[in-house]
């Protein structure tokens, strides 16, 4: 076999070896990558960051299992970040398969922030803090019905409680109360949030997505429907470096740690693709 | 009569959607509120015993007349109903009627997802990574000017969003937000605007019942 056909016929197999070994390795020793945050994610940061003490601010965690990995250190940054701040929280999502990612997330960042709790003022109190109103379908009606009323859609929250009942939602009623929406998806769910939500009751939209589905977004981050854009597994990593870096908060940082098998991934299959254009280049000389 | 009702139907729920975002109005608001609120999400009940009869029927049949792969069909049913018992008796969070563990194993709804779901799909769609990397390689070859650019902004934009991207120039960040904010939004809204258009187009043909393949019955 010549070197050109040698270049250009690299057994799949050995692709495959050289990708596990450059994923997993990293991982299996993990070690933090500072990043430095670009505008997109600063501008997030920034809406969440001005969220005042009369409003509250809204975490859409329609992320499925297939993309956890990248969207939900998302979920736990915003969470942190909103928690450290004090700001008022209410948890959804949109779809049934969801409900039990949204769970882990707003769980494991009540647990990390009450273990460190000296008091009841310290801690972190479902219905005074934070509200996880669960699932309410089809996506239109809590889309469209929270502009109105969030305790008329949402009756009863994820854990059976009335939601009115609620310290929080005393002063929480609609959207007039709500100062962004940080809609954390891997589908089309963020511009169904501005069609519907932002089109008709002005409510602010801001996204954390998968790298694949990030560049349909731009469009609507250009414009300045999209307050901010948190894309793939370096936007959630910019996220957990600002919340770390403005208020110290102390944590895993996941998607900081999983950088470093991002960047060997890149490079790996960069140099596959320009293996095979020189075995290209070969091949067309000799014709 | 078969046909007119469904259309009747489609034509004014169809029309009742678009005239609410027309009309402003209170008086009609009110009566928008009231379909979203409440009618559609009794037609979504009603969706989900539709949609879980359908599953069991088509598995049954697919076991009784052993068609292809019908083993399968087994697999979805006992997981279909181990899960329905889990969730009916463990709950959603241990607080069914009668929680059950073995060990630290609890027996409900989240556990299940947590310890088979999630390592399930999200293995599933690891795998991608791999076949990505091989179709890239394979088929990402600088045939013509159009590949050559593609693959130039493709190079630009992978090594760029890292964090060493930082580290090689300190302006190639920027220029990636600049590739991903004009170049690809300008390609991006042409597709978003065809797309729009022919939503419209598909929306007002089935409003209109010129579309009618949503109906069923045809090959």
């Amino acid at each position: 076999m010549k070197l050109y056909e040698r270049l250009m016929t690299i057994d799949r197999r050995i692709i495959y070896g050289i990708l596990l070994g450059v994923v997993t390795l990293p991982l299996i020793f993990p070690s933090v990558v500072k990043v430095t945050p670009m505008s997109p994610v600063e501008k997030l940061f920034t809406a969440v960051d001005n969220t005042t003490n009369d409003k509250a601010l809204i975490l859409d965690c329609s992320y499925s299992p297939q993309i956890k990995a990248e969207v939900e250190p998302m979920a736990i940054a915003v969470l942190r970040h909103a928690f450290k701040t004090r700001k008022k929280i209410l948890v959804l999502s949109l779809y049934v398969e969801m409900i039990g990612l949204a769970t882990r997330a707003i769980n494991q960042v009540v647990e990390e922030f009450n273990s460190n709790a000296q008091t009841y003022e310290d801690s972190l109190i479902y219905g005074r803090d934070y509200v996880f109103l669960g699932w309410q379908p089809p996506p239109i009606v809590p889309m469209l019905g929270m502009g109105e009323s969030i305790s008329n859609i949402y009756v009863v929250d994820y854990y059976g409680n009335q939601t009115d009942t609620l310290q929080m939602m005393e002063r929480i009623r609609n959207y007039n109360d709500i100062s962004i929406l940080v809609a954390l998806s891997g589908s089309r769910i963020p511009i169904s949030w501005v069609a519907y939500a932002q089109n008709r009751y002005g409510l602010a939209v801001g996204v954390g997505c998968t790298a694949v589905s990030g560049a349909d977004f731009y469009p609507y981050y250009q414009t300045g429907q999209f307050t901010g854009l948190m894309v793939g597994m370096k936007g959630a990593a910019e996220y957990e470096e600002l919340v770390e870096a403005n208020y110290g908060v102390k944590g895993r940082r996941v998607a900081s740690e999983a950088m470093l098998s991002l960047t060997y991934a890149h490079l790996a299959i960069i140099l596959f693709i320009v293996i095979g254009n020189i075995g290209f280049f070969l091949h067309r000389r000799r014709k | 009569m078969k046909k007119t009702i469904p259309l009747t139907l489609i034509f004014i729920a169809g029309l009742l959607g678009v005239i609410s975002f027309v009309i402003p109005h209170p008086s009609y608001q009110v009566y928008d509120e009231w379909i979203r609120n409440d009618l559609l999400r009794v037609l979504s009940a009603f969706a989900v015993v539709l949609a879980l009869g359908s599953l069991l029927r088509v598995h049954f049949d697919k076991i009784k007349r052993k068609r292809k792969n019908w083993q399968f069909s087994w697999l979805l049913l006992i997981a279909f109903g181990g899960s329905a018992v889990v969730g009916l008796f463990g709950g959603v969070a241990a607080d069914g009627v009668l929680p059950t563990a073995v060990g630290s194993f609890q027996f409900d709804i989240q556990t299940l997802y947590e310890n088979i779901v999630i390592p399930l799909a999200s293995s599933m769609f690891a795998l991608l990574a791999f076949f990505m990397a091989s179709a890239a390689y394979r088929a990402f070859r600088v045939r013509s000017m159009e590949a050559t650019l593609l693959l130039v902004a493709a190079f630009i934009v992978m090594v760029g969003v890292l964090p060493m991207g930082y580290s090689i120039s300190k302006h190639l960040p920027g220029f990636v937000q600049w590739i991903l904010n004009v170049p690809n939004v300008a390609g991006q809204r042409g597709i978003v605007f065809g797309i729009a258009l022919g939503v419209v187009a598909t929306s007002l043909k089935i409003i209109l019942g010129i579309e009618r393949a949503w109906l069923g019955g045809g090959e």
